[in-house]
């Protein structure tokens, strides 16, 4: 049997796609291994977001060109898109495969191994042709329902990697999402680069939503990252379905209007505040959880104040922050006022700090309430997974199963490492 | 991307200038952009579209800066030159049952009069009044294309205007009726100033759209 191993970095489009990929090599006789262990394949599904996720992806890569050098090596994703001249240019790297082929990933490597070498023009070209998840590597199932962005917000060098926006036919996702219901799933993740802005035929976004909250089956629907534009009333009404969880990452970026507009990003620091205290007023204890952007150019001190009060104002669970750096090709290149690594780092430190008494104190209102827990981790009888909120519980109990709902009372918080929920099986 | 020859260049002024390519099969939602390069380079940058949705050629309204990589070159373009174009993008769009029934106001800057053009002269049947600011008044772009009674031209620069001052001046001295469906297009400071001022006065926030400019 050979073996095949997966290094996934960056967003849930790229987890979900490397789910999908290695699902079929194990419905196909490979057998998945980890990314540590020798391998007759290793896939790099890289992220160019960052240069962090740069860095990340040319260390991977050159982890396995020095101790793998007979193992066939594919390098896919954003970076595949971005940098594909210079990855190509290596030997080493066997193929380099865009975001358009990644789908196609399977033919190519089953090609190598009869001795056919395909050209990428040869190879399928839908970004939306990937099978189940069901033997990937995460419990609960994600699907795809759109690809690429046609923002063009000034920092983001997306829209040149993942391409114009499209969306996955209606029927096409909610078939898919039927079967994996109707194959045990029990928590299905919507996602794609700009979710919010799903248009297929006369169907947008909310009404996508809606029907798939309408299917039956015992399920939970979760929502990835999502912009704070392009949804209205419908969508926020829907937040209210037993069935959708509530959470909702929304994407705020910065915490000063003056930024967002060089950002070019389409909502003010009033309309994205109106939506949170909207949901929240029907639901106070909603989990909202965001991206920021530190060290944007022209960023200052007030600015950057007004980010670190707008995580406080917001209450956000979970902030995942991201210092600015230069993408090539992007708007923001080319602008004035470049902040200094030094200050950004600084800056950085500050909005953690925030961001994690934030956190604390939002999950702390769990304690003593309830969450219905999938777990997707056994160790003995103490079992982990995320309550409703995407927040992490664990707690202890005989006889656990894995994909299986638990309520679950939260009887004390442990902030050793990550900020985890404990709790007692009702 | 798509390959598109100049049909030729309009100069405005000494640094303003439209170019005109065919337009082939492209279609686009009057307000939004495209991504503009030679054909072969990977220099692109982002231009509204000026001209209308029915016009049968593509127009964008460009404006030569310092230091700037594309525009000067673009100036330089012939008729018979290929340009390749990506797009349309962009949501800084009208909406179909508001164009018919709703009163409209676009505040601009400079070049930002580009997607503006495009609605008017798309829509021409429209509500609609339009502040373009500017510093002087060369700088008043095809301002006989639009109707005289709409159309009121700021220069800061100069007293050659309909009114002495800034857009924003404008705006706080002649106050916007709530029910106005705003749609700003320029700078990053003139939008921040003037979403303020118009929220001060009563504008719903829904209805403001605006598109930056750099």
């Amino acid at each position: 049997m050979k073996t095949i191993a997966f290094k996934t970095l960056g967003c849930r489009l790229n987890q979900y796609e490397t789910d999908a990929l290695a699902s079929q090599f194990q419905n196909n006789n490979y057998k998945l291994v980890d990314f540590d262990e020798e391998a007759d394949v290793y896939v790099i599904n890289t992220c160019t977001v960052t240069h962090q996720s740069d860095h990340k992806s040319r260390n991977f890569i050159n982890q396995i060109t020095k101790r793998h050098k007979d193992s066939i090596l594919v390098v896919t994703g954003c970076m595949a898109d971005n940098a594909k001249d210079e990855l190509e240019s290596k030997d080493e790297i066997n193929y380099v495969l865009e975001n358009d082929n990644k789908s196609a990933l399977f033919s190519l490597v089953e090609a190598h191994f009869n001795g056919e070498i395909k050209h990428t023009d040869q190879l399928n070209k839908d970004r939306f042709d990937y099978g189940s998840t069901e033997k990937g590597f995460h419990t609960r199932s994600m699907i795809k329902i759109q690809d690429g962005c046609d923002n063009f917000c000034t920092f983001c060098i997306i829209p040149s990697v993942r391409g114009r926006a499209k969306s996955r036919p209606f029927q096409d996702i909610i078939d898919n999402i039927q079967s994996v219901i109707d194959g045990g799933a029990k928590e299905v993740i919507i996602t794609g680069v700009n979710i919010g802005r799903y248009e297929y035929e006369d169907y947008k976004f909310d009404d996508l939503v809606e029907a798939i909250l309408n299917l039956d089956g015992d399920f939970r629907l979760r929502i990835s990252s999502l912009e704070p534009d392009g949804f209205g009333d419908k969508f926020l009404g829907l937040l209210s379905h037993p069935k959708m969880t509530p959470h909702l990452h929304l994407c705020l970026q910065s915490g000063s209007d003056k930024l967002l507009l060089g950002m070019r990003r389409m909502y003010t620091i009033k309309t994205f505040k109106d939506t949170v205290e909207k949901v929240r007023a029907i639901r106070p204890d909603f989990n909202f959880t965001t991206d920021m952007i530190i060290g944007f150019p022209g960023e200052s001190e007030t600015d950057f104040t007004d980010s670190c009060n707008m995580i406080q104002d917001m209450q956000f669970g979970h902030v995942h922050t991201f210092k600015y750096s230069i993408r090539k090709g992007t708007r923001a290149e080319r602008m004035p006022d470049q902040i200094p690594e030094k200050l950004k780092t600084e800056r950085s430190a500050i909005l953690r700090d925030i961001a994690e008494a934030c956190k604390l104190k939002y999950r702390s209102q769990f304690v003593g309430k309830t969450q219905r827990v999938l777990v997707e981790n056994i160790n003995g009888n103490i079992g982990r997974g995320y309550g409703e909120h995407y927040i992490p519980v664990q707690f202890e109990a005989e006889n656990l199963k894995q994909n299986t709902f638990y309520d679950v009372t939260i009887k004390k918080i442990h902030t050793d490492k990550d900020i985890l929920l404990i709790g007692e099986l009702i | 991307m798509k390959s598109h020859q100049v049909i030729n260049l309009r100069h405005l002024t000494p640094s303003a200038y439209i170019i005109r390519l065919e337009k082939k099969n492209f279609t686009f939602k009057t307000g939004q952009y495209i991504t503009l390069g030679f054909s072969g380079s990977i220099d692109r940058r982002e231009y509204s579209i000026y001209s209308a949705e029915q016009d049968d050629y593509i127009e964008v309204l460009i404006k030569d800066v310092e230091n700037g990589l594309l525009s000067k070159k673009l100036k330089k373009c012939k008729p018979g030159d290929m340009l390749d174009i990506d797009g349309a993008f962009g949501h800084f769009s009208l909406k179909d049952d508001e164009v018919k029934n709703k009163k409209f106001m676009f505040i601009c800057t400079g070049t930002g009069i580009s997607p503006v053009h495009s609605f008017i002269h798309t829509h021409p049947e429209m509500d609609y009044t339009l502040l373009h600011g500017i510093r002087h008044k060369e700088e008043a772009y095809e301002k006989e294309t639009y109707d005289s009674n709409r159309y009121v031209l700021c220069t800061s620069g100069e007293n050659t205007g309909d009114f002495n001052g800034r857009v924003t001046e404008y705006l706080l001295k002649n106050p916007v009726s709530p029910d106005t469906i705003c749609y700003l297009c320029g700078n990053c400071h003139m939008i921040y100033e003037a979403y303020d001022i118009l929220e001060k006065q009563g504008v719903k926030l829904g209805p403001i759209h605006t598109e930056v400019y750099f």
